[in-house]
């Protein structure tokens, strides 16, 4: 530096030098991955086999599930109502006892999980258009299993009664409104968005939160740290090849996603992408404040663990609904960026909602991401203890 | 040597929950000074490297290099500053070439200037011929010539090596010191610490470290010069006279510092004015006495004996 | 056959296509204190661990305290106490638990336990931290609290692997002298080690480079064949010194110093150092000094007598 540098030139040279430094820590960051195999798999090859043991594996769909149907009323609506559950495929007509006391005996032989009764005079009510009350037994030893035989049967007796009586008719069972959107009935459509967020979650956060744990451990910060680096620098240059890395994954698992499971994508794809990344920003942050705070590879992986799954997994409305949780499981769960992606995601894949829906959603990754990149930087000290 | 010192360290004090680090620890170091920070483990000779480094913030007292603030962001510091710590700071998944490059990106060094530096460190390291290889497949050796061709990229003005012979076998250490011998003849200000004493006489000024602070400071000529202990070394005629030369050193008292083995013998250290009557009485009782150079061993334990509670163990 | 307490001929072993150890025959004679020394990776810890049991060789035999390594290493761990370098003590333990326990493990009990235990605690010191949490105390304490375990059993034989590395001088010496009074008991004392001054205690030393022993003797025998000439300490400017005498005739080691150059020279030559030396530094001081392990170390490394 002969001339004497004008402010702008001294701006722009700090820039420059920003760049340099942000990706030198970048591409030594994607020399590390390419050197292990073990980082490689679990980005790319878990969500991959995660997708696809949840997306089998948690299905409840009913399949030939044995049913018995004690039909008192005998009249042609109630023997249609009987075909009409068992020609879907989800139930089997396992026994037709003459007596709702029998069934007990069925279902400790264990031949049939599930029971309607038909009651005298219920085609009559139904052309009355009186209420029409079915009673439905379910085996509750195995609770999942009831449930879903009870979601399926509601679904099938509310369709039944439209198709009979108009979609005016009284139903005779509360129906699920979630299966609303999930017109076939198959659940794991349904899943896929959440086992996405899961997936993102857990494989973002794990990633990054090694990252700066593990050069904290081997010694590699001590040096850096003596170096004219700056915190950011290595933040964003740890932070972007892992959110190249994170897209390839959330594309992959689209791509399974729609080989495998059908998924449709109602809504816009820019949309998409654009909640996509901002939730890989939100995980990355959040792996990268665990990776400044852990100062130990198994601190860091077991916290990443904890705060990736947990939440993903069960506060995300992935597999319980986060609005009939308890008042403070709910105040966790909106802390976490989880929850909100899989709302955006079954907007936009399933109901093909819009930016003007869904934006509540964008904007909270955003805030997380912010707030955590931030406290991230902040506390990652430029000393050694 | 009467020029402006670059790295200037005074009054240091620092505690890690109860224990006492640093106790005041003050030097200069200056250009063209090779200085030698010498003690045993825990003399505070890393917390006083880290301080230099910007890397901690001492409790009491100043730091500056080049008469700037360590932990003054932004002040340019970080450029006239090498460091190489203890433990291994380098990619050890990274080849030698890419640590080199890493190191010489973050320092924003042009492909020309650091294409030559690059060439010419690893010839003097003798490193050229191992560009591909990995860190972790580098001997402990030819590890820390890396570590030091990383610190000295972008040509700084002082040199930090905290414990760089630490590990290292006798060969690569005589390279080492080689090399920084000739770093030093350049002019670049070094600051070393080491644990093996006998390394003190490798520097071109010596700080003897003990407890957070010096109790000794010279050239190390100097030093040894002004040790007014005697060194002998005491061998039995036969090794069934050393019961007799045993007996005889209880009887010397308090005038025989310290008695260790020696190969068939012993090696004592006896005060100055009493060295020739202890020879004699040696004699006396059969053994064979020799005087020996004084070690900077033995100056550091006789200094570190009159420190305040200075039985170290 | 001799009486010597540990025998080893032709000793190997390799891992894979490594040797890490090989063709290594040596004796060491009861009640000496044997050096074993050499950079890290030329087999001084594959070689201790055979000799311990710990290991069996790929060629060779060893014999220890009369027991063949390979065929009987039971008996060899009777015989022997082993410290290594990372004092393998239970820091949350009390030293007189770390004692019981190490005793326990090696047969120990009851009344025989506690004299044993009352006996070393005495011998390395420590009477009044026998309560004390091993973690608590300092480097050197917690060194001796090692030496105490490695001596429990009475060992005919005492294996120390780096026992001194990281402790502070004042407590390598004291550590040596412990070893000291054990060897005037009969007591054999094989020890590897970094610190080549410290190999000076040694009675013996042998130098291992590559897998092989290169060379091994008295240390006073090794510094004549080895590093033979004199040896001078010139103050002054390091590099033009270096640059003057480097290339003359009969020198053979140069190393640079803070404050000038130490020369290795031999006798006939001496004087045209000397006066070589003047040229570029006329007020030339000439100290003279000794020679020392690490110039037997670095003219068998370098000469490729590996």
């Amino acid at each position: 530096m002969n001339k004497t540098p004008t402010p702008r030139t001294q701006v722009s040279h700090r820039v420059r030098r920003f760049l340099r430094r942000t990706l030198a820590v970048s591409r030594k960051e994607v020399a590390h991955v390419s050197r292990d195999p073990m980082t490689l798999y679990v980005a790319l090859g878990l969500p991959v086999v995660l997708l696809l043991i949840f997306g089998y594996g948690i299905s409840f769909d009913l399949d030939r599930s044995p049913l018995a149907v004690v039909d008192y009323d005998r009249t042609p609506v109630s023997r249609n109502l009987r075909e009409s559950l068992t020609s879907s495929g989800e139930f089997l007509l396992a026994a037709t006892p003459d007596s709702a006391d029998d069934v007990d005996s069925w279902f400790r032989k264990n031949e049939v999980s599930s029971a309607l009764v038909i009651p005298p005079g219920f085609a009559a009510n139904l052309a009355a258009a009186r209420s029409a009350p079915l009673q439905i037994l379910l085996d509750g030893s195995d609770g999942s299993k009831a449930g879903g035989v009870m979601g399926t049967m509601s679904a099938l007796l509310r369709n039944w009664a439209a198709g009979i009586a108009g979609p005016a008719a009284a139903s005779p069972i509360e129906a699920r409104v979630t299966l609303l959107y999930n017109p076939g009935l198959k659940s794991s459509i349904f899943f896929v968005p959440g086992l996405m967020a899961f997936i993102l979650a857990i494989a973002g956060v794990l990633l990054t939160a090694l990252t700066v744990a593990r050069e904290e451990e081997q010694g590699n910060l001590e040096q850096l740290f003596a170096t004219p680096v700056g915190r950011l620098d290595v933040v964003l240059g740890k932070l972007l090849p892992y959110l190249a890395m994170g897209i390839v994954q959330a594309l992959l698992v689209l791509a399974v996603g729609a080989v495998a499971f059908d998924l449709p994508l109602a809504g816009s794809p820019f949309l998409l992408a654009a909640g996509t990344l901002l939730f890989l920003v939100a995980v990355l942050s959040q792996g990268l404040f665990i990776s400044v705070i852990a100062h130990s590879q198994q601190v860091a992986t077991q916290i990443g663990a904890l705060s990736s799954l947990l939440p993903s997994l069960l506060l995300s409305g992935f597999l319980f609904p986060v609005e009939r949780m308890p008042m403070p499981l709910q105040v966790i769960a909106s802390i976490f960026p989880s929850r909100y992606f899989v709302t955006f995601l079954r907007g936009v894949l399933l109901k093909g909602s819009g930016f003007s829906v869904l934006w509540p959603n964008l904007l909270a990754m955003a805030v997380f991401s912010v707030l955590v990149l931030a406290i991230a930087t902040k506390r990652f000290r430029r000393r050694v203890a | 040597m009467e020029s402006t010192p670059i790295a200037v360290v005074s009054g240091l004090k620092h505690h890690f929950g109860a224990t006492l680090a640093l106790n005041g620890m003050s030097f200069e170091v200056g250009p063209g000074q090779l200085y030698g920070l010498v003690g045993p483990d825990g003399a505070g000779k890393t917390t006083t490297v880290r301080a230099l480094a910007g890397l901690l913030e001492a409790n009491e007292g100043t730091v500056r290099i080049d008469g700037l603030d360590p932990l003054e962001p932004g002040s340019g510091v970080r450029e006239r500053l090498g460091y190489m710590p203890q433990r291994y700071g380098l990619y050890r998944d990274l080849s030698v070439d890419e640590n080199l490059q890493f190191f010489g990106d973050l320092f924003c060094l042009d492909r020309k200037t650091f294409n030559q530096r690059r060439e010419r460190l690893l010839g003097i390291t003798r490193l050229a011929a191992f560009g591909d290889r990995r860190a972790d497949a580098l001997s402990g050796g030819m590890y820390k010539k890396l570590a030091l061709a990383c610190a000295l990229l972008h040509q700084p003005s002082l040199l930090l090596l905290d414990e760089p012979t630490n590990g290292v076998d006798p060969v690569s250490r005589g390279e080492l010191w080689d090399l920084l011998a000739d770093f030093m003849s350049q002019g670049m200000a070094i600051l070393v610490t080491t644990s093996y004493m006998d390394e003190a006489a490798r520097c071109s000024m010596v700080g003897l470290a003990f407890r957070g602070r010096l109790v000794l400071e010279g050239r190390p000529a100097d030093l040894v010069a002004g040790f007014s202990d005697v060194v002998l070394r005491v061998e039995p005629a036969s090794p069934e006279g050393m019961e007799a030369l045993e007996s005889a050193l209880v009887q010397a008292g308090d005038v025989v510092e310290a008695v260790t083995p020696l190969g068939s013998g012993l090696r004592i250290v006896v005060q100055g004015g009493e060295a020739d009557r202890v020879a004699a009485d040696l004699e006396a009782a059969g053994a064979n006495v020799r005087r020996l150079t004084p070690g900077f061993e033995d100056l550091f334990l006789s200094r570190a004996a009159r420190e305040p509670g200075g039985e170290a163990t | 056959m001799s009486d010597a307490i540990i025998q080893c001929r032709n000793l190997g072993r390799s891992f894979g296509d490594f040797h890490a150890v090989r063709d290594v025959s040596f004796e060491v004679p009861q009640g000496e204190i044997f050096g074993y020394l050499g950079a890290n990776g030329a087999g001084k810890s594959t070689t201790i661990r055979i000799l311990c049991g710990l290991l069996a060789p790929t060629t060779g035999t060893a014999l220890v305290a009369g027991f063949d390594v390979a065929k009987d290493p039971e008996a060899v761990k009777r015989h022997i106490g082993y410290m290594s370098q990372k004092f393998s003590l239970y820091t949350d333990l009390t030293v007189a638990e770390n004692l019981d326990f190490f005793g326990g493990a090696y047969g120990l009990s009851g009344r025989r336990l506690r004299d044993s235990i009352d006996k070393v605690i005495e011998e390395v010191g420590l009477q009044d931290h026998r309560r004390a949490m091993t973690s608590s105390l300092p480097g050197g304490r917690q060194q001796r609290v090692a030496l105490a375990n490695a001596l429990l059993h009475d060992p005919r034989i005492l294996f120390l692997d780096e026992p001194t590395a990281g402790v502070d001088p004042a407590a390598r010496r004291e550590f040596l002298s412990l070893v000291r009074r054990r060897v005037a008991t009969g007591v054999t004392v094989f020890l590897t080690t970094h610190y080549l001054d410290e190999a000076e205690y040694c009675r013996r030393v042998g130098l291992m480079v590559a897998g092989h022993l290169a060379v091994l003797g008295t240390p006073a025998e090794l510094k004549a064949a080895h590093a033979p000439g004199e040896i001078r300490i010139l103050h002054g400017n390091s590099a033009l010194l270096g640059a003057a005498v480097r290339p003359l005739p009969g020198v053979h080691a140069v190393q640079s110093l803070g404050g000038g150059i130490r020369v290795r020279v031999d006798a006939t030559h001496l004087p045209a150092v000397l006066s070589a030396a003047r040229n570029v530094a006329p007020s030339l001081q000439v100290e003279v000094a000794e020679p020392t392990l690490d110039d037997v170390f670095l003219a068998v490394v370098q000469g490729g007598l590996g």
